[in-house]
């Protein structure tokens, strides 16, 4: 019974790690903000549940076990939650997204025009 | 087992500090943070079955709700310029925009 | 002595058993003191204020994670509590009030801070080396009061539980400073979310965009 939950969790906590580093590999290499948000979406969803469950099928006790859930049960609240205020709070400080041709040719000044629409800046 | 995990998380939380450091936007380094939170509550729940101690388990809880809070203060400092600003505040400052 | 003999064995049970995964967790700190030493360098190198307040809720997640790999759960409870949540929020109110970014120092004027941090740096790691080995029966914090609250709880307090007593008795003001902290964090976490949020807020959209 034991190997088996071994067998089971090994999978669970390597692929859960393997995610957590590629969003943060996705986080740093991205170009631009609203798609550096959509790599830690990686990490904060699928990341995190994978490593909780896999630690799930470790637990000694019952009120371990609990514990786990609760964290697991948060984590599935307040991370979309917050992944949403960040990428709200940066659209309404008219933080502008690449898009297109700019999104190919980085680092392009950009402007953010009177009904919503980005353009590159004007010397 | 736990300590692939922990060394997984602990690459990640590294990578994730370049990108604080790097910014370029605030937005950036706030979504640094929080994930970089997110990290830690992780790699406490794993240090926790690492080091023989499920026990330290109720950190991690308590981390994963300061964490949130922190940051959900942060995004409203920032869309507002203060912290205490409550709906009637909120409408004032999109009435003043307009 | 009567308590250096009930400790001394409880010391060499410390000594002989194997935790499970001590070396890994030993790496952890490792990691986690690179990670706080770069993370204090960026924050000295960086002029931009708000990068360094997200950078002090970075140093206090690490700091955090360190004191629970040291076994202080207690200390790292409270770390939680103020540093990560509420302390970035008053250095950001901090900036709100003055300035958005550092201005240069001279250079002149950076030695006599320099020599100041190296001469005190010096004192504590000088400090460091009269520090007695881990699990030492003969420590301070073994021999002194340890063993008055071992021998006394009985007749004292009369509970079973001697750490009870500590807490609640002999350390019984300590304890109190450290509730009323937590309480102050929650209460600063709930004044932090605004009472717009308590009541259930409002609805919200962006049409100024």
């Amino acid at each position: 019974m034991e190997l088996l939950l071994d067998i089971l969790s090994w999978p669970l906590l390597l692929a859960g790690g393997a995610l957590v580093i590629l969003g943060a590999v996705g986080v740093l290499r991205f170009p631009d903000f609203y798609t550096r948000t959509h790599a830690a979406g990686v990490t904060d969803t699928f990341g995190a549940d994978l490593i909780l469950l896999g630690l799930l099928l470790q637990v000694p006790d019952t009120m371990t076990g609990i514990k786990l859930v609760l964290i697991f049960l948060f984590m599935m609240m307040t991370s979309p939650v917050a992944t949403h205020s960040i990428a709200h709070a940066a659209y309404a400080g008219r933080e502008a997204p690449l898009t297109g041709k700019l999104l190919l040719r980085q680092n392009v000044p950009v402007d953010i025009t009177a009904d919503g629409e980005i353009k590159e800046a004007a010397e | 087992m736990f300590t692939a995990a922990a060394a997984a998380i602990i690459v990640a939380m590294i990578i994730m500090l370049f990108r604080a450091i790097a910014g370029p936007t605030v937005y950036d380094r706030v979504l640094s943070v929080n994930s970089f939170g997110t990290k830690t509550v992780l790699l406490l729940a794993v240090l926790g079955f690492l080091m023989g101690r499920p026990a330290f388990l109720d950190i991690a809880l308590l981390y994963a709700l300061i964490n949130f809070i922190a940051t959900i203060a942060i995004l409203k400092f920032f869309r507002y310029g203060r912290l205490s600003a409550s709906m009637a505040d909120m409408d004032l400052i999109r009435g003043d925009r307009r | 002595m009567l308590l250096a003999e009930a400790v001394a064995p409880a010391s060499e049970l410390l000594a002989e058993s194997e935790f499970p995964g001590l070396s890994a967790a030993f790496a952890v700190e490792i990691f986690i003191l690179a990670m706080l030493a770069a993370t204090a360098f960026a924050m000295i190198r960086m002029r931009q204020l708000f990068g360094v307040a997200m950078l002090s809720g970075i140093y206090s997640l690490l700091s955090a994670a360190f004191f629970v790999a040291l076994d202080a759960v207690d200390v790292a409870f409270t770390e939680a509590a103020v540093g990560a949540g509420v302390s970035t929020v008053l250095v950001l109110s901090g900036i709100a009030l003055t300035a958005k970014r550092e201005l240069p120092v001279d250079r002149e004027r950076t030695f006599l801070p320099l020599a100041i941090v190296l001469v005190v740096g010096a004192a504590l790691v000088y400090a460091t080396i009269d520090m007695p080995a881990f699990g030492d029966p003969n420590a301070p914090a073994n021999v002194y009061v340890g063993a008055q609250y071992i021998e006394r709880t009985p007749e004292d307090i009369e509970v079973p539980n001697i750490v009870t007593a500590v807490l609640a008795s002999y350390r019984g003001f300590d304890t109190l400073g450290e509730t009323v902290v937590v309480f102050t964090a929650g209460l600063a976490c709930l004044l932090l979310l605004g009472a717009g949020s308590i009541r259930g807020g409002g609805r919200h959209d962006d049409e100024e965009h």
